[in-house]
């Protein structure tokens, strides 16, 4: 077997790209049968085909860097960057929402009453459970944290208690948002308050679960003996992530719970 | 009223008359002093505890490491053999036959409403 000379990881031909670029394909055409012929045959392929994708593609990334060492210092600054980038583009989707909101509030028009909230919206309590929220997920980043200082010490059995009580915050959260959801006095069909309110928060509670799911995997990992006191990137790019939903979270309760109520 | 030296609570306690006639230094069970009292024994580190009971299961990545590098040629997303066979079949087949019915799909969606 020819070595190579270079410290970069070369890999192996795979099929996950095509089958990934086929799902998106099957979700975009599925959505789009959907909402003219009422099928959802298409759509539920194309999600099929996805998570079979992600689980497969990302089921060889852990092969390639935890069984078979390719992850080398410079492979790992470039997985480093990749995180960033990725992380940085979601901040950019927010961003627009928060454009949205603050398009919407700052001038509100006639037809709303010209005043914010609407007339006839009664906003949810931002001192209720709001704020319970907001507690619950800057705990969840603090025994993120102390997950990641019990990897670096060696310390197995607390970095899988605070990784675990990491996740039970974050399932918290989704819980108590979605209790706040059922129970709001107004929907995401009541004017752009309604609009965006829901989408806004909603794709928030969508990274909540990803995020979530990316923790649940790192403990996997973690009970696995995967991680090692220093290299366990998969798990610093989980805690990026999580520090990300939590500033959003900080960022949608200051501006539509707080100042928009 | 007779007394004996109580080795436990290391004061004197009253005792039967038939203590006195068994002194207590006498009797080899019965030491005069406790024994030093142990509060705490150090906490041990795992890596100096050896071989005890592992936290949820062993490691098994030193063979999971071995097991994939060996060099077959084989691509690392089948270097497990059969499930990742099996796996990867049902995937493929799902994406060719999803591009057939959605081309399908499309060319009937394309054509124009006859009602």
């Amino acid at each position: 077997m020819a070595h190579q000379v270079h410290a970069y990881h070369m890999v192996d031909p795979s099929p996950w790209p095509l089958t990934g670029a086929v799902g998106a394909l099957l979700l975009t055409s599925g959505l789009a049968i959907w909402m003219h012929f009422h099928d959802m045959t298409l759509l539920a392929l194309g999600l099929i085909l996805l998570l079979l994708t992600m689980y497969q593609w990302w089921r060889d990334i852990i092969r390639e860097g935890t069984f078979q060492g390719h992850h080398t210092p410079p492979v790992q600054k470039g997985l480093r960057y990749g995180m960033i980038l990725f992380i940085t583009s979601e901040v950019f989707f927010f961003l627009g929402f928060f454009w949205a909101f603050y398009h919407a509030s700052l001038a509100p028009t006639p037809e709303l009453g010209g005043c914010w909230p609407p007339t006839g919206i009664t906003p949810l309590d931002p001192f209720e459970v709001p704020l319970l929220n907001t507690a619950v997920l800057l705990a969840s980043g603090v025994t993120v944290t102390w997950a990641h200082h019990s990897i670096m010490e060696g310390h197995r059995k607390e970095a899988i208690q605070s990784l675990a009580l990491t996740i039970l915050l974050g399932f918290y959260f989704t819980f108590l948002q979605a209790m706040e959801y059922y129970e709001a006095p107004f929907t995401i069909a009541d004017g752009v308050y309604g609009s965006t309110f829901f989408v806004a928060t909603g794709f928030h509670g969508l990274h909540v679960i990803i995020g979530s799911t990316f923790l649940a995997i790192c403990l996997l990992r973690q009970v696995l003996y995967h991680f090692t006191s220093d290299h366990h990137f998969g798990f610093e790019a989980a805690a990026w992530y999580w520090h990300f939903v939590d500033v959003v979270w900080l960022f949608l309760y200051i501006s539509i719970y707080w100042w928009g109520s | 009223m007779y007394y004996k030296f109580s080795g436990f609570t290391q004061k004197l306690t009253g005792s039967a008359p038939a203590t006195a006639y068994n002194p207590q230094g006498l009797r080899a069970s019965l030491p005069a002093e406790s024994p030093t009292m142990i509060f705490a024994t150090p906490t041990k580190v795992v890596s100096e505890a050896g071989a005890t009971a592992e936290y949820m299961g062993a490691n098994k990545v030193p063979d999971l490491q071995k097991l994939f590098q060996t060099s077959d040629g084989t691509p690392v997303h089948l270097k497990r053999g059969y499930p990742d066979r099996l796996l990867y079949r049902t995937t493929m087949a799902l994406t060719i036959g999803g591009v057939a019915y959605c081309l399908v799909a499309l060319y009937i969606a394309a054509q124009p409403n006859r009602k």
